[in-house]
């Protein structure tokens, strides 16, 4: 009871917080708006000649790659949670709050979940737009729904994870720098920009380490193909195991401070 | 009854910093318990093993009835904490941060509500209640701070270095609170500080802790009785280059072995004679010099101060760092907060 007060208390802050510095939201949204675009663009003039690449089926590459920009967002916005509880470091309200009988689980969670509640806002706007632009999702609105729980899940991981290396790395330069290094390349390792028949083998094996391509694969099937139940359960335990390992890894974190 | 009691009390950083190194203390129900000492001392240490926040590396703390080892989240329930550096929420306002800290120590709306309309008046901040605390001033933003850790009414409340940082004004207006707390709410407070003047005006005990370890204790007016007497101080030179350390140790040597003189204890700048009657030493002090050919800039006598208790028991003046403090102490805080 107490630690579910506790983790709706907070999520009603960090929302307050989000809103109140609304650029971030902004940002991340405009990026995500300019990945769609631009890569539609650059690889439409490659003309009809791409749709008869295997892999995808007569699919525009808007079509194609719309789902991947929704993983994207997500990815992007919840690589970055950490940086809202480095502040709260840095303003001396963590160790405060630590102070108190405030549920320890609750610091992490309640942040983790409020970026889950803006992202999935966030990839909701990408899907409307995807589908104004032209994107036919197959599986509708209950498709959508459920590519809503596996972003939710990979994104709850990452933010989780990004929770976790700021109570680490406690300043934000190295928090900045490990997201640079993964979150990009994560994109590229996956089959977000090319469908996986096109990958090279090693690049093939290597996404099958890779949370991000759980969450592509996915969301492709059920916008594109529609429920491929060998993919989506596969896709569900992963990123459950990936979101339950962030958690876990943040509350160890935040456990540890007090040594 | 005693709200805390420690002994041996001990925290070993890495790197063998021994920043508390085995306290002994007990702080009564409703007394204002004063742990003065310069920066670096292990004031902040010593309070954050008490709150909860670090784990003492060996020795215990009983808090408010409570091990804090074996039992800290009974400890945390019983306890106000307001650190060093304030902690508020800046995008909130400070109805929502204390509303906030309503929740985490378990009251329910409409007690907080009260709570909430009760201690912005307590503070002076009636007004600016659903104000961000961005448009807050530092004494505004620290007096919310101190108000979040009165939200439940705990028995016991840690406040480390309350004023550091305020001007004049707001520092006594803040003592007022604090006086009040204890004196007339019967709260028990615990405070550090490395101003001695209020060490001296708040505090029923002192506790002077340098290098992680308690050099003396007692009442305020136990401590400087200890030193005896009145307190001369020789001012021979202005600066502290070797010239004036050779004046400094002529003027000692002038002094010593005198009857008159109970102690002596030189800085770089200043030498304090301890004496039974400063009226009467002042005459001697200044033929004896003269007879050495030594001049002095100015003299000045005074009673004892805890200043006066430090210097004799450390060698040095709380006083002289105190220059330097604000750098080291914004340096301090950055690294409090990790
Ligand atoms: N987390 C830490 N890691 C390593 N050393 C530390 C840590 N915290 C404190 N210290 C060291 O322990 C000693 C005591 O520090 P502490 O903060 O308790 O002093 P303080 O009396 O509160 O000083 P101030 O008046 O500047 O706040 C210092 O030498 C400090 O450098
Ligand atoms: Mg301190």
């Amino acid at each position: 009871m107490n630690l579910l007060n506790d983790i709706r208390f907070q999520i009603l802050r960090h929302l307050r917080t989000l809103f109140r510095i609304r650029v971030w939201i902004f940002i991340n949204l405009v990026q995500s708006l300019i990945w769609l675009v631009l890569f539609t663009q650059v690889f439409d003039s490659l003309g009809a000649s791409f749709a008869q690449l295997p892999g995808l089926e007569n699919a525009s590459y808007l079509q194609f790659f719309a789902p991947g920009v929704v993983v994207l967002t997500v990815l992007f916005g919840s690589a970055w949670a950490g940086m809202g509880l480095l502040q709260d470091i840095d303003m001396g309200v963590l160790s405060k709050m630590l102070a108190t009988p405030v549920t320890r689980v609750s610091i992490i969670s309640s942040r983790v979940i409020a970026s889950m509640v803006m992202l999935v806002i966030q990839a909701l706007i990408i899907f409307a737009i995807a589908v104004v632009m032209g994107v036919n999702i197959v599986t509708g609105v209950p498709g959508v729904l459920f590519a809503i729980v596996l972003i939710s899940l990979l994104g709850l991981g990452f933010a989780a994870f990004s929770n976790g290396l700021a109570l680490l790395f406690k300043r934000p330069e190295p928090l900045m720098g490990v997201i640079n290094f993964v979150a990009l390349p994560a994109v590229f390792l996956s089959s977000t920009m090319m469908p996986p028949e096109l990958l090279p083998g090693w690049l093939d094996t290597v996404r099958y380490f890779n949370p991000v391509d759980y969450g592509v694969v996915g969301v492709r099937d059920l916008v594109l193909h529609g429920y491929i139940w060998s993919d989506l359960w596969r896709s569900t335990l992963v990123l459950g195991a990936w979101a339950t390992a962030g958690i876990a890894f943040g509350t160890l974190m935040l456990r540890s401070r007090a040594e | 009854m005693s709200v805390i009691v420690t002994s041996q009390l001990t925290k070993v950083f890495p790197g063998d910093i021994r920043a508390v190194d085995g306290v002994d203390f007990e702080v009564a129900e409703g007394e204002i318990f004063g742990f003065l000492g310069p920066n670096g001392a292990g004031k902040t240490t010593t309070i954050k093993m008490m709150n909860t926040l670090i784990k003492p590396t060996s020795g215990t703390a009983v808090v408010t009835g409570f091990d804090v080892i074996k039992n800290p989240a009974e400890v945390r329930k019983n306890i106000g904490y307001v650190a060093q550096d304030v902690g508020v929420d800046e995008y909130a306002t400070g109805r929502e941060n204390l509303t906030l800290y309503g929740h985490f120590y378990r009251l329910d709306g409409r007690t907080i509500k009260r709570r909430v309309k009760e201690i912005f008046e307590l503070v002076d901040l009636a007004g600016y209640e659903d104000k961000r605390v961005s448009t807050y001033s530092g004494g505004m933003r620290k007096r919310l701070d101190i108000a979040m850790g009165l939200i439940h009414q705990p028995k016991l409340i840690f406040l480390d270095e309350p004023t550091v940082g305020l001007d004049p004004q707001t520092r006594v207006h803040i003592w007022d609170y604090i006086h009040n707390l204890a004196k007339v709410m019967g709260v028990t407070i615990f405070l550090t500080t490395h101003y001695m003047e209020e060490a001296d005006r708040l505090a029923d005990r002192i506790a002077i802790i340098d290098l992680g370890k308690i050099i003396a204790m007692g009442t305020p007016d136990e401590l400087k009785q200890a030193i005896g007497g009145d307190v001369v101080t020789l001012t021979p030179c202005e600066s502290g280059d070797e010239a004036c350390q050779e004046f400094l140790r002529q003027a000692q040597s002038a002094l010593s072995g005198k009857p008159f003189v109970l102690g002596m204890q030189p800085t770089d700048d200043e030498l304090a004679v301890y004496v039974n009657k400063g009226e009467s030493a002042i005459p001697n002090i200044m033929r004896l010099l003269a007879n050495e050919g030594i001049e002095v800039e100015s003299l000045s006598v005074s009673r004892p101060s805890l200043d006066d208790v430090f210097l004799k028991y450390t060698g040095r003046t709380i006083r002289a760092q105190e220059g330097t403090a604000t750098t080291y102490v914004q340096m301090q805080r950055k690294r409090d907060r990790r």
